[in-house]
């Protein structure tokens, strides 16, 4: 198969986990989804290595399965577990209707995108507006899901978007910075694990909706 | 190798005290440090005026715009490092000594990500050392272990790194469109800045506008702002004092960065057009929400959205002036915030309330406090014979200089809104009488005494503008390509 096919195969892929994230019910999924979104990741990472002729993206491809696929999957699997709470919904937009506003976002993608992939020379160019759309749904989970957790993933989403989005237009950006911010994530992450349990101790639930005292 | 000292000193520092047995040894060192980072700090800024350039292994690099981010960066967190000591010997007993270690060790920490993020050439190291202060401050906003903290914690922690998240993508396009024109450029912006004039402007303006989203919510632009009344509301004073007066440029000056770019590829205008918008909107919603606030460490967290409206504001008006005015008025709100947020520390220990109902007839209580947050105020609002009253002078007349009428005359009618809120509940904090009859002391004293610095700065620069310092200021402006 030539690169530009797999690669665009891989960023479809990639996109349809996102869509899977948003309408599972159960936290435990939504991570199990966010897990196979990360390795369908690396495994581009990996390809663009090959085809590309970049050899350090396969140091990338591996920090990066080993942090987003391993660790931070794991981590969020045992918060699940200590706060005992399996059900993830109570989105403020039904399941129906955030498809449908997801289905707008993917075409607002597509045009935001047409300078850059009108002008990119490289045969990836093609998947860059499905990154761009994940960056969108990833924001828009953010800021629809009442849970704590799904805000996280939400958050998670975005920054795999984004990664994405360096990996197809420019074929990922140096590697200093790239692990720089796999490190910083990292360490987001594990805060807002922090939060999430002391959230629930505090509030009995980690509906962020309770965090509504400071105002005006 | 000043520039890697300037690092190394607070970056150490945190270890040691993070590895520290007890509260006065953490103090001793955290004291020290800060005292050692304001003299290179110094240091650097003085080579620069001579060399205008100081480079470090290839890794770190301050300019004249480096050098004037290091300066209000190693002389606040100085002065509030002091003050740090007093209150955290007040705040937490012996038994808290964890909690002291940890508020120590992260101030540290937190002013080495700052210093990092403006000594580096490369915009994606500064990406990660800015999304570095917000993992280094969250705990910190945390740290009095509270629901209203834990709900500040989250909400900083979450916005801004989302927010940030976006000023990466932005950096990435910045990325692409240079890559586009030679491909060993990285992500450098010495060499963005001369390929910039041959970057595709449509990219440039797509990457710019992510870049403003991002960095803006650090630096506190309305509508990306919801988290700062929250986070520097319930942060222990001296860090509201750190992430009002300095983080917030630091936001800004990644800004200024990415605006120098965009102005020579896409325009002045474009950049321009956006940070006007914001600034107004922040003023506007600022304004809002000061005249009938009831808190006072809100009320000074919006003040500091309004003073990055007003500085957004100048930006966007551009040119000398307008930039100029600009970078002025950073130095009197940094000045002047972190002074303020201080004494909100020892107001805050002496009535034990956030309420400005709270707090009557300061000034006869704590004669001290009261005096030093009247003339904060009077600095903050902008009355003369304060820099700020200067350097909104500078901005607005540029407003109008660069036509921009709408624009100036909606800001300054704002600022009187402002002006007559904040002053309306500085006086029913400062006068009056008490509710209960407190004795006549001041909270914290010695640690306090630096921030007469702060008003003896803010006093001259409404003054004077020396020689000196008008000439580095000028060097500051032809780094991001403006001149008379």
């Amino acid at each position: 198969m030539p690169f530009g096919k797999l690669a665009n195969l891989l960023s479809f892929l990639f996109l349809l986990m996102s869509f899977l994230l948003i309408v599972r019910n159960s936290l435990s999924g939504q991570v199990r989804m966010f897990a196979i979104q990360s390795g369908i990741l690396a495994a581009l990472a990996g390809v663009v290595a090959l085809f590309g002729g970049r050899l350090e993206l396969f140091g990338v491809a591996a920090v990066f399965a080993i942090i987003k696929v391993a660790v931070i999957p794991s981590v969020l699997n045992r918060t699940v577990a200590k706060i005992g709470m399996q059900r993830a919904v109570a989105p403020y937009l039904g399941t129906s209707s955030t498809l449908a506003v997801c289905a707008v976002l993917v075409i607002i993608a597509f045009t935001a995108m047409a300078p850059i992939t009108g002008s990119d020379p490289l045969p990836t160019a093609d998947g860059i507006p499905l990154a761009f759309a994940g960056v969108l749904i990833g924001l828009f989970t953010t800021v629809n899901r009442r849970r704590a957790l799904t805000q996280i993933l939400g958050f998670l989403m975005l920054e795999n978007s984004i990664f994405m989005i360096a990996l197809l237009a420019t074929y990922g950006v140096p590697l200093i910075v790239e692990i720089g911010v796999f490190l910083d994530v990292l360490v987001a992450v594990l805060i807002l694990e922090v939060f999430v349990y002391r959230i629930k101790q505090n509030f009995d639930s980690i509906d962020v909706k309770q965090l509504g005292v400071l105002r005006g | 190798m000043i520039l890697v000292l300037l690092l190394f000193v607070p970056a150490v520092a945190s270890a040691l005290i993070a590895r520290s047995r007890n509260s006065s040894r953490a103090a001793l060192i955290h004291v020290w440090a800060n005292i050692a980072t304001l003299i290179a700090g110094l240091d650097v800024v003085q080579r620069v005026y001579v060399t205008k350039t100081e480079i470090a292994w290839n890794l770190l690099r301050a300019d004249s715009l480096s050098a004037f981010m290091i300066a209000i960066i190693t002389f606040i967190s100085a002065i509030t490092g002091i003050y740090a000591v007093g209150y955290v010997n007040t705040e937490f007993d012996s038994s808290q000594f964890r909690r002291a270690r940890l508020f120590y060790a992260l101030f540290q920490l937190f002013i080495f990500t700052m210093l990092l993020a403006v000594t580096t050439d490369n915009l994606g190291v500064m990406w990660v050392a800015i999304e570095g202060t917000t993992l280094a401050t969250v705990f910190l906003v945390n740290l009095h272990d509270n629901h209203t903290g834990l709900e500040a914690a989250y909400k900083y922690l979450i916005l801004s790194s989302v927010g940030i998240a976006l000023a990466f993508m932005g950096t990435v396009f910045m990325y692409y469109a240079a890559v586009a024109q030679a491909s060993e450029i990285g992500l450098s912006w010495t060499s963005l800045i001369a390929v910039a004039n041959r970057l595709d402007p449509t990219i440039v303006r797509l990457a710019f506008v992510f870049i403003l989203i991002g960095y803006g919510t650090k630096a506190g632009l309305a509508p990306m702002h919801t988290w700062l009344p929250d986070a520097h509301s319930e942060a222990p004073a001296p860090i509201s004092a750190l992430m009002s007066g300095v983080l917030l440029n630091v936001g800004l000056y990644a800004l200024i960065r990415f605006k120098a770019v965009a102005d020579i590829s896409a325009g002045p205008a474009f950049a321009s057009a956006w940070l006007m918008r914001f600034g107004l909107l922040s003023l506007g919603l600022s304004a809002a929400f000061l005249v009938s606030q009831r808190n006072y460490k809100r009320m000074l967290a919006y003040s500091s959205v309004e003073h990055t409206g007003i500085i957004a504001l100048g930006l966007g008006f551009g040119g000398y002036w307008g930039t100029l005015g600009a970078l002025l008025h950073m130095v009197n709100h940094a000045l002047s915030k972190s002074m303020l947020f201080i004494l909100s520390g020892s107001i805050l220990l002496k009535y034990r309330t956030t309420e400005i109902r709270g707090v009557r007839g300061l000034l006869k209580t704590a004669p001290w406090t009261g005096r030093a947050f009247l003339c904060g105020i009077f600095a903050l609002v902008g009355l003369p014979p304060f820099g700020a009253f200067i350097s909104e002078f500078i901005i607005f007349r540029a407003g109008f200089a660069m036509h921009s009428t709408a624009y100036s005359v909606i800001g300054i009618s704002l600022l009187v809104v402002v002006f007559a809120g904040m002053l309306a509940s500085m006086n029913s904090m400062l006068y009056g009488s008490p509710a209960e009859p407190w004795d006549r002391s001041d909270p914290v004293r010695l640690p306090l005494a630096p921030v007469a610095l702060n008003v003896v700065l803010l006093l001259a620069l409404g003054l004077t503008l020396p020689d000196g310092v008008q000439e580095f200021l000028g060097g500051v402006l032809r780094i991001v390509g403006v001149s008379l």
